[in-house]
């Protein structure tokens, strides 16, 4: 009994706690006007990097482990944070934490994925134009080019960040992510998904310097049910702040020779 | 450094240096214009990577062996600049692969073309990469 009302107690300060988070983020948001790029545009444009660095190695409620710092979940739907995985797939997806060293294919260099490459302790760069958005991420040399002129997905063929494209939804861009491969993970922590992966980003500027980015995710063959992340992005101010070149194959090099660590 | 050491590091100086030359190579280093050769067997799979795309087919010989073959073809992005789809080939599919074969007689070929169940012919190599002395490619029947 003890312990079921310790439970409810937490569960009330929880609820709590969320209420005044997303109250204060609305009176925010209505209070701010995003400003406008010359071309009309809402104004995304900047340098822009999560300050939660744990969302990388797991986006679910997470206690610490080898290589991983402990986290909260990053999950808004469902409510309870969790990924909605098919019995056989959460399977997998412990097989893929206990093996994550090799498993992970972000150890091999190989591309993050969407939505990983997002919160992945990196900066990137957004650059807006009527026709496209790019993103500009300094890990690895990615880049997406996100059209924005009714174009269709390229259909047929399967990338690792997958076919982007997007539109203007009042003061957010929501971008539209299909055609990906199945190599990529959501984390470091073998949270994973197959090539009928379905992405739909949300960025929206909710402070000069604050970016809200979720992302709405869907696989019918690995999950239940969609589910959808939020997390916020800031923006570098940093007088001198650039994106910088982060090469990955030659630290890695370094760090199976002993060094680089 | 003991030898063993200094036998090891050369060893894996020589893999390091081996690797990107084994992945991405002319048509000369590994293929020989002299072998033509043309499979007819089932699709099994298509390893969409770079440098080279790999099509699997099993081909059974004159004994009832089956035999899984390793056809090496464009990258990616050029096949599907030429108007290749992951689902131009389906697993089962009955094909027919036409190229140049290994120089070290492995299962491995380079893919000029491959002509589908259903009689198109897609072109699946570089005709540039091929040595002058090269037997022109079979024409599309189905045109």
């Amino acid at each position: 009994m003890q312990s079921m009302l310790a439970g409810l107690a937490v569960l009330a300060l929880a609820l709590g706690s969320a209420q005044l988070a997303q109250g204060q983020n609305s009176t925010a948001r209505a209070a701010y006007k995003v400003p406008r790029t010359p071309d009309g545009l809402p104004d995304l444009q900047g340098i822009w990097q999560v300050r939660n660095t744990t969302a990388a190695f797991d986006v679910q409620d997470h206690a610490g482990a080898l290589g991983i710092p402990p986290g909260r979940s990053i999950i808004v739907q469902p409510p309870d944070g969790k990924i909605p995985y098919k019995p056989e797939a959460l399977a997998k997806r412990q097989d893929n934490f206990k093996n994550r060293d090799a498993a992970d294919s972000l150890n091999k260099c190989y591309m993050p994925g969407v939505p990983r490459i997002t919160y992945m302790d990196f900066p990137f760069q957004i650059f807006e134009t009527p026709k496209y958005t790019l993103i500009a991420y300094e890990y690895i040399h990615n880049y997406r080019t996100i059209f924005t002129n009714g174009t269709k997905h390229l259909d047929g063929l399967d990338w690792w960040n997958g076919d982007s494209r997007g539109h203007w939804d009042g003061d957010s861009l929501v971008v539209d992510v299909t055609d990906f491969n199945d190599q990529t993970w959501f984390d470091a922590s073998g949270d994973y998904h197959s090539d009928k992966l379905h992405v739909v980003e949300r960025y929206t500027r909710t402070g000069p310097d604050t970016l809200q980015y979720e992302a709405s995710i869907e696989d019918p063959e690995v999950y239940t049910g969609p589910w959808k992340i939020s997390i916020p992005l800031y923006r570098h101010t940093e007088p001198n702040f650039r994106v910088l070149e982060y090469e990955c194959q030659a630290y890695a090099d370094e760090a199976a020779k002993g060094g680089g660590r | 450094m003991n030898l063993k050491s200094a036998i090891l590091s050369a060893a894996v100086g020589v893999f390091i240096a081996a690797v990107p030359v084994v992945a991405h190579h002319s048509f000369a280093a590994e293929f020989d214009v002299a072998k033509p050769i043309t499979l007819k067997g089932k699709f099994v799979k298509m390893d969409w990577v770079n440098p080279h795309s790999q099509i699997h087919i099993d081909v059974t010989d004159a004994d009832g062996k089956v035999v899984t073959w390793s056809c090496e073809a464009l990258p990616p992005n050029s096949l599907y600049r030429q108007g290749w789809r992951k689902d131009s080939l389906k697993p089962g599919d009955e094909i027919e692969i036409e190229g140049f074969q290994a120089k070290d007689g492995t299962t491995n070929m380079w893919t000029r073309s491959v002509k589908t169940a259903d009689g198109r012919r897609m072109f699946a190599g570089n005709a540039d990469a091929l040595p002058p002395t090269a037997p022109a490619a079979p024409k599309d029947e189905s045109k």
